[in-house]
């Protein structure tokens, strides 16, 4: 079974994730902070990674551009879930190495076809 | 009265002219010893100065008479012995010995009538030269007020321009320009103590104060709150109290009930009346550029508390925005989790109110991003990625994008474009989004079984016809453009709400009382995309016909 990431400050947003994704044979790791995320990344190496942008101690650019840069993670699919806040916009033009971007609020079933795209 | 001078050594001559001048009322001496002639000179420089060229210390007195013939008449009295060249030169008449009394006498009033004349002459050159000087100082002032909106400037503006026109000795301005408090500006030609200030604080309080006749003045001035800047020119010397015995002026600078300050100059010697007018004109003269340059500064002001208001908003808008996402980001994928019925076994009517909460969600996102979209764009913020874009292209992904709700409503979505249209600089994407906004509006209010066209051209700036309602707010359009339309058969839009359509602020307001959904912000987030693309777009409309809605962007060939 391949292993998904989700990191997010939002528990219910984990929650649902976790469930479709589940229910679609997943196996789901979650983290609430963006230091926790990095720690399990590295712990499991999951096939694909669900990345919030705002997230308290290490936001989602910096965890995605961690990893993309190091040859041991820099394979596993990213998939960026933004607010389009103004705080993101101050942060955007970075290079981040995100595989993709989703937009809240998402359509599910959207995330499910994404992650199907890049673990066919 | 008249003063003549006579010199001679020759007593026959003395005596003679003795007799002729006692007949007269004038003031005279008849002299011919030299000590002397300097002591009635130093006395009093005489009106005219006969002098024998016979003398014979003539060359002695020579320098001190050649001295005064700027202002003397200086007459010769010659014998047969030819004239000195020297005396021809400041000689303003000559008498021989032997001329008669009365040629004497004429000679000498002629020569006294002249001199009056050229006094008067040069007098009044003087007075001219003066006025012109104090005109060109008055223009000079004026035409510096006229170029500066700075209170602080135009104060030291008003004061130069005095000093040019009357040189002052010190002017001292209560300025009430400040919006704090109100500051004395001394322009002083020397120093000044600190009693002497104090001094000078108190008289201008009170001066001001008399302004007012014993009413009330506007501004209640504290003679310790009452703050001094100093500029003196030489301060190797210093005023003393004697100052307030200079001659002086005063003058309150106002306009109407405009009160700006109140000035008074000082000098050392008297001011004319000419000086007076002009002190008066100059101080008048600045109320106005003060009264402007407050509206200007309150313009100013307003206008810096809009802008932040403005980005208040804008940072508000944001926050929120990206506040609400989240939340709604778990009602949605809730509701997708229930509607799929993973969780329990769906009855008609949970479907149902499930898919209300859902449609309810759709809506609350496409408003939040109407909302971030107008105040990026509003910041500036909004990104574009101008690329080479085929129009058609984009007409044909919305057709494809919308044609299932069209269908829906049973309505037909047609399209006629230009084949082979050429390529433009644009977003495409931002380009979509104003399109899908003129279609999916169309398809909303367009009854069922009617017809939505869009079509596609490219058209030269001179020959776009343009709805006459919309003609001042979109102007100068030059060179080829492609145009695209949106035509429907819907309810079409009152003529005085057309303009409106495009204008945010009236949509905000009209958005809590539609019946459609939306807020409405969709027509002016196209134009600010459409004037980001230095295009425009307008509506032609009649009610229960339908609306034409056409937006032209330049043709920027790749």
């Amino acid at each position: 079974m391949k292993k998904i990431l989700i990191v997010d400050d939002e528990q219910d947003i984990v929650e649902s994730l976790k469930f479709v994704l589940e229910a679609n044979n997943y196996t789901c790791y979650t983290a609430d902070n963006g230091e926790d995320g990095l720690r399990l990344a590295k712990e499991i190496v999951p096939d694909l990674i669900i990345l919030d942008v705002m997230m308290p101690k290490i936001n989602g650019y910096k965890i995605s551009r961690l990893l993309k840069y190091d040859a041991k993670y820099k394979n596993i699919p990213i998939l960026m879930v933004t607010a389009r806040s103004q705080e993101e916009d101050k942060l955007i033009g970075e290079e981040t190495g995100a595989d993709e971007y989703i937009t809240k609020p998402f359509e599910l079933d959207e995330v499910v076809k994404k992650v199907e795209e890049y673990l066919k | 009265m008249i003063k003549i001078l006579f010199i001679s050594d020759n007593n026959e001559q003395i005596d003679k002219y003795d007799a002729i001048l006692n007949k007269t009322s004038n003031e005279y001496y008849c002299i011919s010893d030299e000590a002397i002639i300097s002591d009635v000179i130093n006395s009093g420089v005489p009106d005219i100065i006969i002098i024998d060229q016979a003398y014979k210390n003539l060359r002695n007195i020579h320098k001190l008479i050649k001295s005064y013939t700027d202002n003397t008449v200086v007459i010769f009295l010659i014998n047969s012995s030819p004239v000195e060249k020297e005396i021809l030169k400041y000689a303003n008449a000559f008498i021989t010995y032997d001329m008669p009394e009365d040629l004497i006498n004429s000679t000498i009033n002629i020569n006294l009538r002249m001199k009056n004349a050229i006094e008067m002459l040069s007098n009044s050159n003087k007075d001219l030269a003066d006025s012109l000087y104090r005109l060109n100082a008055l223009y000079s002032t004026s035409s510096q007020f006229a170029g500066t909106l700075d209170k602080e400037k135009l104060l030291r503006c008003m004061s130069e321009g005095m000093d040019r026109a009357l040189s002052f000795s010190l002017n001292c301005t209560l300025s009430l320009c400040t919006e704090t408090e109100p500051v004395l500006i001394l322009d002083s030609l020397y120093e000044l103590s600190e009693e002497l200030i104090s001094a000078i604080k108190l008289r201008t309080i009170l001066n001001y104060n008399s302004i007012f006749d014993g009413a009330e003045p506007p501004f209640k001035i504290e003679i310790d709150k009452l703050k001094v800047v100093k500029h003196v020119k030489n301060t190797a010397n210093r005023f003393t109290f004697n100052l307030f015995q200079y001659d002086n002026m005063f003058a309150p600078i106002k306009l109407a009930d405009n009160i700006f300050g109140f000035v008074e100059i000082f000098k050392d010697g008297s001011f004319s009346s000419d000086d007076s007018t002009c002190f008066q004109t100059i101080a008048q003269q600045v109320a106005l550029p003060l009264k402007n340059a407050s509206l200007y500064q309150e313009i100013i002001e307003a206008n810096v508390k809009l802008e932040k208001l403005e980005r208040l908003k804008s940072e508000f808008i944001s926050i929120v925005s990206h506040e609400l996402r989240t939340p709604l980001t778990s009602i949605k994928n809730s509701l997708d989790i229930l509607s799929s019925g993973k969780c329990f076994d769906m009855t008609e009517s949970a479907e149902k109110f499930l898919a209300m909460a859902s449609r309810n969600v759709q809506r609350l996102s496409g408003i939040i991003n109407d909302l971030l979209d107008l105040s990026k764009i509003e910041a500036g913020k909004m990104e574009f990625k101008f690329a080479p874009t085929n129009i058609n292209t984009v007409i044909d992904y919305v057709k494809t994008a919308l044609s299932v709700v069209a269908k829906s409503k049973g309505i037909e979505l047609v399209v006629d474009v230009l084949e082979n249209i050429p390529d433009t600089i644009a977003d495409s994407q931002r380009l979509e989004q104003v399109l899908t906004n003129l279609v999916s509006n169309a398809i909303k209010y367009t009854p069922e079984g009617k017809t939505i066209k869009i079509s596609s051209k490219v058209v030269n700036g001179n020959d776009i016809k343009i709805n006459d309602i919309f003609k001042d707010s979109i102007s100068g359009l030059s060179g080829d453009y492609i145009q695209v339309s949106v035509k429907d058969e819907g309810i079409g839009i009152d003529p005085k709400d057309q303009l409106r359509a495009f204008d945010k602020f009236a949509q905000i307001e009209n958005s809590l009382s539609r019946k459609v959904g939306g807020t409405g912000l969709g027509l002016p987030i196209a134009k600010q995309l459409l004037e980001a693309h230095k295009g425009a777009i307008w509506c032609d409309s009649e009610l229960n016909k339908g609306s034409k809605f056409t937006f032209v962007i330049p043709l920027v060939r790749t």
